[in-house]
């Protein structure tokens, strides 16, 4: 369970971008850094989602998060 | 380059989608971000019907929105395959035709929000799917999102 604390401070985030006009939040959450690897190919595709985690698994720096583990 | 996805191109990914009829749904974090939440993410993902008509649509749609198919990765449009990243286009975008955790498009279809016109998955569904996929950074996210999810439930 979360700390009530820190649920306040998400909900004050959470009103506030309620405020927000759509196209202001959604330029906001939006942005672009570059991820190794990720983003050194113009495209890929995978038969499966098991053959795409996997090559998370392998392939990508760990901590970019996309494994099951750091 | 700027590549970072603006409500700009959201807008007119919207309007092709539509006049190409193409059936997806906004899901992933770019989905809740849709529904209201606040956070910072790169890519749209657009879980798409896996159906050949619905693909082969997709194909026109994404052409005019100017991704740059060759024709190795537009075959693995048409035929679906369940995981499809795009970056060589005006912004990047994850095709997900069989997302973690949810069972069809057609089930994920009848929850779906229609937010200003953008059909996104149901918060329930953009959250079961993270804890299905269960990565390290879904594992980080998921209490905020949650939280997120009862607050959105509630107003």
């Amino acid at each position: 369970m979360q700390k009530t604390s820190q649920r306040l401070e998400w909900v004050q985030e959470f009103e506030a971008a309620r405020k927000r006009p759509l196209h202001v939040h959604f330029n906001n959450a939006f942005i672009h850094t570059y991820k190794p690897v990720m983003d050194d190919a113009s495209c890929r595709s995978f038969n499966t989602m098991r053959e795409y985690r996997e090559w998370c698994e392998e392939k990508l720096p760990k901590w970019l998060g996309y494994g099951k583990s750091l | 380059m700027e590549k970072a996805f603006s409500f700009r191109q959201a807008e007119t990914l919207k309007k092709i989608f539509k006049k190409h009829h193409v059936k997806y749904l906004f899901i992933g974090k770019s989905g809740a971000i849709l529904l209201g939440y606040s956070d910072t993410t790169q890519d749209a993902d657009v879980f798409v019907k896996k159906d050949p008509d619905n693909t082969s649509r997709l194909v026109s749609a994404l052409r005019e929105l100017r991704f740059k198919l060759n024709p190795a990765i537009a075959k693995d449009v048409l035929q679906g395959k369940d995981f499809i990243q795009l970056r060589n286009g005006p912004f990047d975008m994850d095709l997900v035709f069989a997302p973690d955790g949810i069972e069809n498009f057609e089930e994920a279809w009848k929850r779906h929000i229609d937010v200003q016109g953008f059909p996104v998955c149901h918060l329930d569904d953009i959250i079961h799917s993270k804890e299905k996929a269960n990565r390290v950074k879904d594992r980080e996210s998921l209490p905020r999102l949650k939280a997120f999810r009862d607050y959105w439930k509630k107003r």
